[in-house]
């Protein structure tokens, strides 16, 4: 995980060893830390561009990639194929379609938000902190050139009469009273997670003329029917960005997860799915005891 | 709202350092659990005995045959009959995901419902949970909620328990044409009785669809029931209302009190100033 | 309108109907819904009222400021139908009073001079059997939250209900010569004021003429509403809206609340 610290620009050097720190904290945060024996030394980020082969709207010109050959299939991924029930009626008829999962588009993802991650940690680790919290994450196309940017930034942070730095430094985007909280139920962070799925959908004739309401005969018999294509694809972007995030946890678990899936639709049932499960990988230190059951309050206000 | 009831102090920096010490590790893990609560709602489920198990998630696509929006009169019976089946769909995903993680319910179910001028879509994501270490149990057993882990908490407490998601909806044309024509003639302010038959109608038809829902899970009560209504996006003249609520039952044999305690806080409430409410 | 002793329609019939066999629907919270409990109640169903209401109709003198008492009227006699149904609900469940209840007014793609006015809330029955209604004989209501009715409870006074004065009020135009005189000026429009402290009385006055009549000794959460709704700027309605409350009890104790800093943010 750390690369060579030459990687971080020259201003990253100047400010990260210079004395006082800064940090993106609230007020309640800082004075959280500080309850917590976490004294912050610095505000570190990680940043970094990354070129997508097809990120921009418009997608792959690709004129029908033929049955199992998508790039995806070919690695195992995530591929499905819809004939048409209809046999031939017409050039415009829709012979088939595919749901296929985006590897490529995955890939650098994962390459542009662990590259910022790496960084940030580096930054870190020059500082001699044992841990980054706060973070927060962003993800931003640069307007219509295909490429994104990728920065994450943090608060590194010591642990007061704790053990030396080592080179293995803890993340989590949580901060305040919630993290202490964390620590109290007997949690220590390990670092954060963040999965993509990234799924296509070309819709097949049935899907078509259902996302269109159609009701030439071809789709349905004017009762409402389930679309079989789309929920199919919405399902395993969902699956497939848990099972990466989960593929990831080495028996840890995932504390205050974010789910969220965002669908851009090209043309009447072509779709583009992504998911991202972002959240936080913890471990358990002190067995497992639960509080007593909370004391209900009504406020006057 | 709810405080804990103070405890033993904890030494918070000795437990941090603690929790980074070399060989700190617990006995029993954390068990590749993934879930979407906050540490607050954590330690409410903890506090009764359960726990996350998994984050799952359940979606359903219903096409809405085209035509079913063209100006008519009376209920869209094409689009209420795609809702219903829509959530349905979802809501049974959701249950075989959580019944497959060793879930005995979900809570904290984020509902995103569109109704678009061709298909209804529905997407449900939420944290299974479960009595700590209990066996796995059939789909159909599982509970499915939109409340919270706290209200959860809270309804557990006080001998409640939740069955699963009751809705209905109904989807109608609002007079329009005729209304138009009948306002002209009007000379005086009164009640437009028709109309108001028809909205009324269309309302408690979702109500009493959400009702017999609640039946079918063999409830006594819907708590926490939402009504949305309000004319479609993409046609005007036709609006929908859509009612949903947590279908519950006496767990216990009568009901607990909870005896709450009054408590005056001593914060300051946050005051915001908005440049536009001073003019 | 159909059916029986009320003119709620046939719809209600089938769904109260199976609120009556002992489902109860609550649109309540979870903490409210155990606060009602706390204090002896219990939710028995959702409940509401609706009506659509012509209310385009009244001539108006554009440099004179007045009531504009038929659409007045109208405002009042449309949420009052409103009320009137969703009370009808509420007693036709057997229940002791609404609690919760919101007033919405609803307009559609059929143009500004109608609207839809709803009442919604959660009927509610003592669970000691001893009736709660009103000076009136009906089913009290209230818009109080769940948490303020049980403070209230702990207080020992009970709602009655849920008291509305309205008055839609014409604001005169100046003429041209008076606005151009004043331009640049810090002053007082002596139009607007009158006009505006004529209208909120006016409103009180009749809330608390509503209170008198069911006997209530005061009234709790009073809010004043300025709506122009559809009329332009220069017509708003006044409404105010509060809960009338009478002693329900002798002397009670409150016990002392504790007092908190709360640690999150």
């Amino acid at each position: 995980m750390a690369g060579p610290t030459s990687d971080l620009p020259e201003a990253a050097q100047r400010r990260l060893t210079s004395g006082a720190f800064s940090s993106g904290l609230s007020v309640s945060d800082f004075a959280a830390c500080l309850e917590m024996g976490l004294e912050p030394v610095g505000l570190v980020q990680g940043f970094c561009a990354m070129q997508v082969a097809n990120y921009a709207m418009g997608g792959y010109t690709m004129g029908g990639f033929a049955q199992g050959m998508t790039p995806a299939g070919a690695q195992g991924g995530y591929v499905q194929n819809y004939q048409c029930p209809h046999g031939m009626i017409s050039a415009e008829h829709r012979m088939w379609g595919q749901n296929y999962q985006q590897t490529w588009i995955e890939s650098a993802w994962r390459d542009g938000f662990n590259s910022a991650y790496r960084r940030m940690i580096e930054e870190a680790q020059a500082l001699g902190a044992h841990g980054v919290l706060g973070v927060v994450d962003s993800v931003a196309p640069l307007s219509d050139t295909g490429v994104v940017e990728y920065h994450l930034t943090g608060t590194a942070v010591t642990i007061l009469d704790g053990p030396a730095a080592t080179s293995d430094v803890w993340s989590t985007y949580l901060a305040g009273q919630r993290l202490a909280k964390v620590f109290e139920a007997g949690y220590a962070p390990v670092s954060i997670i963040a999965a993509v799925a990234s799924i296509r959908v070309w819709a097949s004739c049935v899907t078509e003329y259902l996302m269109e309401g159609t009701n030439f005969g071809w789709s349905n018999t004017g009762e409402p029917t389930e679309i079989d294509q789309i929920v199919s694809a919405q399902t395993n972007a969902r699956d497939i960005a848990r099972a990466r995030a989960r593929a990831n946890l080495h028996g840890d678990a995932l504390h205050g997860a974010s789910l969220e899936v965002a669908t851009r639709e090209f043309s009447r049932g072509d779709l583009q799915i992504e998911s991202r499960l972002r959240g936080n990988r913890i471990r358990r230190f002190k067995d497992f005891d639960p509080l007593a059951v909370p004391k209900p309050t009504v406020r006057l206000s | 709202m709810s405080e804990r009831a103070p405890a033993a102090p904890i030494d918070l920096k000795a437990e941090v350092r603690r929790a980074f010490a070399p060989n700190a590790n617990a006995a029993n893990d954390a068990g590749a659990t993934t879930s979407d609560l906050s540490i607050d709602e954590e330690l409410n489920l903890h506090s009764i005995g359960w726990e996350p198990v998994e984050l799952v998630s359940g979606v359903s696509l219903f096409s809405i045959p085209y035509g079913s929006w063209n100006w008519g009169q009376g209920e869209i019976a094409t689009a209420s009959v795609a809702h219903e089946r829509a959530f349905r769909g979802a809501i049974t995903r959701l249950h075989h995901e959580a019944a497959r993680a060793g879930g005995h319910g979900v809570v904290g179910v984020h509902i995103e419902r569109v109704v678009h001028a061709t298909h209804v879509e529905v997407a449900l994501v939420g944290t299974a949970v479960r009595p700590v270490g209990a066996k796995t149990i059939s789909f159909d057993a599982v509970f499915v909620s939109d409340l919270s882990a706290r209200d959860f908490t809270l309804l557990m407490i006080a001998g409640w328990e939740p069955l699963g998601l009751a809705t209905g909806a109904s989807f109608v044309f609002a007079p329009r044409r005729s209304m138009g024509t009948v306002l002209q003639q009007q000379t005086q302010n009164v009640e437009l009785t028709n109309f108001t038959e028809a909205m009324y109608s269309a309302r408690e038809s979702a109500m009493e669809r959400m009702q017999r829902a609640a039946l079918d899970l063999h409830g006594t009560g819907v708590v926490e029931v939402k009504v949305v209504e309000g004319p479609t996006r993409f046609a005007m003249h036709a609006v929908g209302f859509v009612a949903w609520g947590t279908v519950v039952r006496l767990a216990k044999a009568e009901h607990q009190m909870i005896q709450p305690m009054m408590v005056v806080p001593l914060n300051d409430a946050k005051v915001d100033f908005d440049a536009a409410t001073l003019a | 309108m159909s059916n029986s002793t009320n003119d709620l329609p046939q719809a209600t019939e089938h769904r109260l109907e199976e609120l009556e066999k002992g489902l109860f629907t609550s649109d309540l919270s979870v903490n409210e819904f155990l606060l009602i409990k706390e204090v002896g109640f219990h939710p028995v169903g959702f409940v509401m009222g609706s009506s659509i209401y012509h209310t385009g109709i009244q001539a108006r003198k554009w440099s004179q400021s007045q009531e504009l008492t038929k659409l007045t009227e109208a405002m009042y006699n449309a949420r009052e139908l409103a009320m009137t149904r969703m009370e009808e609900e509420a007693a036709e469940l057997g229940a002791d009073g609404v609690v919760g209840v919101r007033l919405d007014v609803n307009y559609y793609e059929w143009g500004k001079d109608a609207a839809e006015f709803i009442a919604v809330g959660t009927a509610v029955k003592a669970e000691d059997g001893v009736s709660r209604l009103n000076k009136a004989g009906k089913p009290f209501t209230s818009d109080l939250s769940g948490q303020d009715f049980w403070t209230l409870s702990q207080t020992g006074y009970a709602p009655q209900g849920l008291v509305m004065g309205t008055c839609v009020y014409h604001i005169a135009h100046r003429g041209l010569g008076q606005t151009l005189s004043t331009t640049g000026q810090n002053v007082e429009l002596p139009n607007f004021t009158q006009a505006l402290y004529e209208a909120r009385e006016l409103a009180m006055t009749r809330m608390q003429d509503e209170a008198n009549e069911l006997g209530a000794s005061g009234i709790v959460g009073v809010r004043l509403e300025e709506k122009s709704h559809q009329w332009g700027s220069h017509t708003i309605e006044f409404l105010a809206i509060g809960t009338a409350v009478t002693k329900s009890a002798e002397d009670v104790t409150l016990t002392k609340p504790v007092t908190i800093i709360s640690l999150d943010n």
